[in-house]
C-alpha cells in the first residue's frame, strides 16, 4: 500500500465527512438540550448507525480480529454476548427516555443526581466517567496512529496518526455538536460497515470459500474452534471480559446518553433494532477476518499486526484495501468524537454546573464547548505515552465504568436506593478497579470488572439500607415512568 | 416492572446463560464450524429477534 494512495484515501475521507458535518448543521445550537441531544429529535435510521458508530470503534477489526487471531472463537463469544447485553436497552431505553422528556435531563449522571436527590452523586459519577473514558479514547487515538504507521510501512509516523485522529475529533465535534457526530457517524458506520464486509467476502473467496476456510481452520489450527481452545480464553478470562462488556448500554454515557435523544419510541425502537444487525455483521465480519489472518499469517508475535498484514497482503486489491484502512480510521475517530461530547456535557452539566451556584444554560454550553478539546488534548497525551495492548486497556476502563451500573438499575427499579448508596458504590469500587489495574493483580483469578460490579452491587444495596432515601423523590420518579409507559405502549 | 417485560427478561437471560454454559462444556471438544462458533451466532439471532417482538409495539399508540 502506498503512502500517496493512503493520503489520497484519508483526504477524500475527511472532505466526505466535512461537507455532511457542514450539511447537518440545522437549527439553533444555543442550549445545552440542541448541542448535546439535537433538541430529543432524533430519527430512528441515523440513530441507529451513529450509536453503531458510536459502540464500535478500532478496536473491532484491530483488537476483536487480533484476539480471534490469538485466542479462537472466545472472541466471537465474547463480543456476541456483549450484543445480547444491549437488549438492557430494552427494558432501559424507553425509561431513560420518558425522565429524559418530562425532566429535562442532558446527561445520565444529571439524571443519578435528580434520582437520588444529591448534588454529589451526579458530581462524583461525571467524574468517574471521565477517569475511565479519557483512556478509552486514548486507546482509540493509538489505534488510528498503530494502523497509520503498520499499513504504510512507518512512513506515516505514529505520531502523525495520533495528531490526525485527534484534530478531526474535535471538528467533527465542534460543527454542531451532537447534529455534526451523528450524521458523521452515519456516514462513517455505512462506510465501516460495507467496505470490511466486501473484503471479507474477498477474503473468503481467495482461501477457497466458506467450506475449505472452515476446513483449512479444522484441520490446520482447530484449537480456535473451541473454548479455552489453545488456552488464552480461560473461563476466567472470558468471564473477566464479557461481564463488563454485558453492561456496556448502561455504564457507557456516550451511548446511554443516546437513550434521551430519539424524537419517539418508535424511533427509540428502531435505534435498537437498527444497532443490533449493525453489530451482528460487524461482530461476524471482524471475527472471519481474525480468522483469515490466522489461516494467511500464523505464528505472528504481535496480534495487533494481524489486520494491518491482511490489508497489505496480496488477496486484498490495494484500493481495497485503503478504504477498509479509512474505515478502521473512521470507526476510531466517530467513536472518540461522541466520547468527547458527551464528556464535555458530564463536565458542564454536572461537575461545573453543580460546583458553581446560578449558572445559566448558556454559561454551561460555553464551558462545554472548552472543555471538548482540554479533554481531546489529555487523550493526546495518553495516546504519545504509547501504551499498546488495544484490547486489554479497552476491558479496563468497561471494566472501571461498570461500577456505575447498580445504581443506574436501582434508579428505575429499587425505591430504597440513597444517595450514600451510590456514592460509595462507585468511589469504593471505582477505586479498587484502579488499583487492580494499576498493579495487574487479578484476586482470586478474578478480573477487575467483576470485582467492580461485585464490590460495587454490595456496597450500593447494604448501604442503601442502612440509610435514608430519597422517597418522596424516587416515588414521583417512578410513579411517573409507569403512567408515561402505560401511554406509550 | 410488567409480567411481559419480566418473561422477556427471564428468557433473554436463559440465553444468556447457555452462551456462558454449552460452549465450555459440551461443545469444548467440537473442533468444527458448527461447534461453539454455530452456537454463538444462533444465540445471537434468537436475542435480536425477542428484542423484535419486546419493542414491537412501541410508539403505537
Amino acid at each position: 500500500m502506498t503512502t500517496s494512495l493512503v493520503w489520497w484515501a484519508i483526504s477524500i475521507y475527511v472532505l466526505l465527512a466535512l461537507v455532511i458535518a457542514f450539511l447537518s448543521r440545522t437549527g439553533k445550537q444555543h442550549n445545552m438540550e440542541s448541542y448535546f441531544l439535537g433538541d430529543r429529535k432524533m430519527g430512528g435510521f441515523v440513530s441507529a448507525l451513529s450509536y453503531s458508530a458510536t459502540t464500535y470503534s478500532a478496536f473491532m477489526l484491530v483488537g476483536l480480529a487480533g484476539l480471534t487471531y490469538s485466542g479462537g472463537v472466545g472472541a466471537l463469544g465474547f463480543e456476541l454476548i456483549y450484543l445480547m447485553g444491549v437488549s438492557l436497552v430494552a427494558f432501559f431505553g424507553p425509561r431513560f427516555w420518558v425522565v429524559g422528556k418530562k425532566y429535562g435531563y442532558v446527561t445520565p449522571s444529571e439524571m443519578l443526581g435528580d434520582r437520588y436527590d444529591n448534588k454529589y452523586v451526579a458530581i462524583v459519577v461525571a467524574v468517574t466517567n471521565c477517569l475511565f473514558l479519557i483512556p478509552y479514547s486514548a486507546v482509540q487515538l493509538s489505534g488510528v496512529g498503530y494502523l497509520l504507521q503498520g499499513v504504510t510501512n512507518n512512513a506515516i509516523p505514529y505520531t502523525t496518526g495520533v495528531l490526525i485522529a485527534t484534530l478531526l475529533a474535535i471538528v467533527f465535534t465542534y460543527i454542531a455538536g451532537i447534529r455534526s457526530v451523528a450524521w458523521t457517524d452515519s456516514l462513517q458506520a455505512l462506510f465501516m460497515i460495507v467496505s470490511s464486509t466486501v473484503v471479507v467476502l474477498i477474503l473468503v473467496n481467495g482461501l477457497g470459500g466458506f467450506t475449505t476456510f472452515f476446513e483449512t481452520i479444522e484441520t490446520t489450527q482447530p484449537e480456535l474452534l473451541t473454548v479455552p481452545g489453545n488456552g488464552f480464553f480461560s473461563f476466567l478470562t472470558f468471564l473477566g471480559l464479557t461481564i463488563p462488556w454485558f453492561f456496556f448500554s448502561l455504564s457507557n454515557p456516550q451511548v446511554s446518553q443516546r437513550l434521551y435523544m430519539p424524537a419517539s419510541l418508535k424511533s427509540l425502537k428502531n435505534m435498537l433494532m437498527g444497532f443490533l444487525v449493525f453489530g451482528f455483521i460487524y461482530t461476524f465480519v471482524a471475527i472471519i477476518w481474525g480468522y483469515s489472518a490466522a489461516i494467511m499469517f500464523p505464528n505472528l508475535e504481535n496480534a495487533d499486526l494481524a489486520t494491518p498484514l491482511v490489508l497489505s497482503s496480496e488477496l486484498v486489491p490495494p484500493v481495497l484495501g485503503v478504504i477498509v484502512m479509512v474505515g478502521i480510521m473512521a470507526a476510531a475517530i466517530s467513536t472518540i468524537d461522541s466520547i468527547l461530547l458527551t464528556l464535555s456535557s458530564l463536565f458542564a452539566k454536572d461537575v461545573y454546573g453543580n460546583i458553581k451556584k446560578n449558572t445559566s444554560d448558556r454559561l454551561q454550553l460555553r464551558v462545554g464547548k472548552i472543555v471538548i478539546p482540554i479533554i481531546a488534548l489529555l487523550a493526546y497525551l495518553f495516546a504519545e505515552m504509547q501504551l499498546n495492548l488495544i484490547a486489554v486497556l479497552s476491558v479496563a476502563s468497561s471494566a472501571g465504568l461498570i461500577v456505575v451500573v447498580p445504581a443506574i438499575i436501582g434508579t428505575f427499579f429499587w425505591k430504597r436506593g440513597s444517595a450514600a448508596g451510590v456514592l460509595s458504590s462507585v468511589l469504593v469500587a471505582g477505586i479498587i478497579v484502579i488499583l487492580l489495574e494499576f498493579f495487574q493483580v487479578k484476586p482470586f483469578g478474578l478480573a477487575s470488572g467483576l470485582w467492580g460490579i461485585g464490590i460495587s452491587t454490595i456496597l450500593f444495596i447494604g448501604v442503601s439500607l442502612l440509610t435514608k432515601a430519597p422517597e418522596a423523590k424516587a416515588n414521583e420518579f417512578l410513579t411517573y415512568i409507569r403512567q408515561a409507559l402505560k401511554k406509550e405502549s | 416492572m410488567k409480567t411481559n417485560e419480566l418473561t422477556w427478561a427471564l428468557l433473554i437471560l436463559v440465553i444468556v446463560l447457555l452462551a456462558f454454559i454449552l460452549p465450555y462444556t459440551v461443545l469444548a471438544n467440537v473442533t468444527k464450524w458448527y461447534g461453539s462458533f454455530l452456537l454463538w451466532i444462533a444465540l445471537a439471532l434468537i436475542t435480536i429477534i425477542m428484542n423484535y417482538f419486546l419493542t414491537k409495539n412501541w410508539g403505537k399508540k
